[in-house]
């Protein structure tokens, strides 16, 4: 783990345990994803706006506090602004809110709603013959929704290179619907599909960087809650409970 | 109305490049000229409602301007979330146009009819409902209300009125206004029924094709008469008696019912009541000593 990403789960912690709120599992499994997405995609925390920005897409809404916590480690603004995480009045609500949070550009929450906005997007930039890209996290319960493999037959048949879809590969849904094969199925919808370590930063920005002739898929291997064996022994339980002070202590121990 | 769509629609385009069609391939013949004339500006992205309407607020989130376009149940009854979430809740706007709403497609049965849609729809923050009577008042909808920053459903009829009648977008048209106390309101194509069957009656006659917002103002006029509000769908109703102390009823579709029926729309209006003799009777009922129950006609669905 990289001390960055290593003081961005710090911060989850910190945030999760101060408000009362947070999906700290499912958050740890995309801070590498995040951290590689922004360090390599075309931004700027001064300008949120920036005209010919490139643009990312939290289809996995529930993620919020990670996406928080990475845009603040990037300067969009102070990681004390994240304490009020879904908190009355707070911007930062437990879902993420494009008209609240500078950097955020859809609101999102309900599965399978991001990925196809994402997907309009991207044939914006095609239409405007723009240069610039789209970025998306998808989660693997997510893609139990059949919004996203419609987003992905209209990507695909466009043929949208300007579009990346990183699928966290959390093993979320053991106990429901799981998805044993993504590779294969995107592959199936006609996806340019690579596999990655979603941990590994250097790795995730390798296939961020790849060009392809058609929407590209990367298969980011993870784990929930990965940096704390507590949460890694008790998914379950921790899905969406924030730890209290002897339980922050002993995960920040975890964490090294 | 269809092919009014397709010819306002792309008079507009040739003058607003921030225009794209987007089809869940029907309609399609009618926008070949569209297609030609605009090809980067125009998709047929198949049936797939629920990533039509997320493209579609994608591409408004980067200044388009989308029409979608297909079967009124599969955008509203299918992809209600969509509109909700990509489209009302992001601030995204989109132009929905459907045909087949209410029992348009009476043969198809209730898998194709749709009565909820103005109903659900005006529930979303941020969306405007349309239900034109004619050609002539969906060009106007559109051409006054495609790029105000909402979200706007237009919804078309296959069989419109051939009155010749001017409505101001928004507003609501007295038609009749004989100083009686009592009031028929109605909107889209069934006002010709309506006229049919009420013009030599002591009634006066409100039109409206704006669902929300209603025009209150107009409604208001009529509040110390009796009004019966008789409609092919729900939702119209609705918007009217959230006006505070009106005396109110509505003709129009059975309550908690599927229309199971086969035929044609006339056919489907007679079975219910909406035919031309349907509405006078009922209005004669209606408007005698006292409000009277309707019978029922569930066992004949």
């Amino acid at each position: 783990m990289t001390p960055d990403c290593k003081e961005i789960r710090k911060s989850i912690l910190l945030a999760s345990q101060k408000s009362g709120h947070g999906h700290i599992p499912t958050c740890f499994s995309i801070v590498e994803i995040l951290y590689a997405v922004y360090s390599t995609m075309k931004h700027d925390p001064s300008n949120p706006k920036l005209e010919d920005r490139d643009m990312f897409i939290l289809s996995k809404g529930h993620g919020s506090l990670g996406l928080y916590c990475v845009l603040a480690k990037f300067g969009y603004f102070k990681p004390e602004r994240v304490h009020a995480f879904g908190g009355f009045q707070s911007d930062f609500g437990c879902h993420v809110d494009r008209l609240k949070v500078p950097g955020v550009e859809a609101s999102t929450g309900s599965l399978g709603h991001g990925i196809g906005i994402a997907t309009g997007i991207a044939l914006a930039f095609k239409i405007k013959n723009s240069k610039r890209r789209v970025f998306a996290i998808i989660g693997d319960g997510e893609s139990n929704e059949g919004s996203v493999w419609e987003a992905m037959l209209v990507a695909v048949d466009r043929k949208l290179d300007n579009l990346t879809v990183i699928y966290d590969n959390n093993q979320s849904q053991l106990r429901s619907l799981q998805i044993k094969n993504p590779a294969a199925h995107f592959e199936g919808f006609g996806c340019a599909v690579t596999q990655v370590n979603g941990h590994d930063v250097n790795a995730l920005k390798n296939e961020l960087l790849k060009k392809a002739d058609t929407v590209k898929i990367i298969i980011a291997d993870t784990v929930k809650g990965y940096g704390c064996k507590t949460f890694i022994e008790n998914q379950y339980s921790w899905h969406r409970r924030p730890p209290n002070e002897a339980e922050y202590e002993q995960l920040i121990k975890e964490l090294g | 109305m269809r092919k009014q769509f397709s010819l306002t629609v792309a008079d507009l385009a040739a003058k607003d490049d921030r225009i794209v069609v987007i089809l869940g391939d029907i309609s399609v013949f009618l926008f070949n000229d569209f297609k030609e004339k605009f090809p980067n500006r125009f998709f047929n992205l198949g049936i797939c409602e629920n990533a039509i309407i997320g493209a579609a607020a994608g591409l408004s989130s980067q200044g388009f301007i989308p029409f979608v376009h297909t079967i009124a149940p599969f955008f509203v009854d299918r992809s209600y979330e969509h509109l909700k979430l990509d489209a009302c809740y992001n601030q995204f706007p989109i132009n929905i146009v459907t045909c087949g709403a209410s029992f348009d497609y009476a043969w198809d049965g209730p898998s194709h009819h749709c009565y909820g849609d103005l109903a659900t729809l005006r529930l979303l923050p941020g969306m405007q409902v349309f239900q034109p009577g004619s050609p002539k008042e969906i060009d106007a909808l559109i051409r006054s209300q495609y790029n105000i920053g909402k979200s706007n459903y237009f919804r078309l009829a296959d069989k419109p009125h051939d009155l010749n009648i001017s409505i101001e977008s928004g507003k609501a048209l007295i038609l009749q206004d004989k100083n009686a106390d009592a009031t028929i309101m109605t909107a889209g194509p069934l006002i010709a029924n309506v006229l049919e069957a009420c013009r030599d009656l002591n009634v006066n006659i409100v039109y409206f094709n704006t669902i929300k917002p209603i025009d209150k103002a107009v409604v208001s006029q009529f509040k110390h008469t009796r009004i019966l509000v008789i409609h092919d769908a729900f939702g119209f109703y609705e918007a009217v008696s959230e006006i505070p102390n009106l005396n109110i009823a509505y003709h129009g579709l059975p309550a908690d019912t599927f229309l199971c029926s086969y035929g044609s729309v006339p056919q489907i209006r007679k079975l219910i009541g909406l035919d031309s003799e349907g509405i006078r009777n009922t209005v004669l009922r209606t408007f005698g000593d006292k409000l009277q129950e309707l019978p029922s006609i569930k066992n004949a669905l």
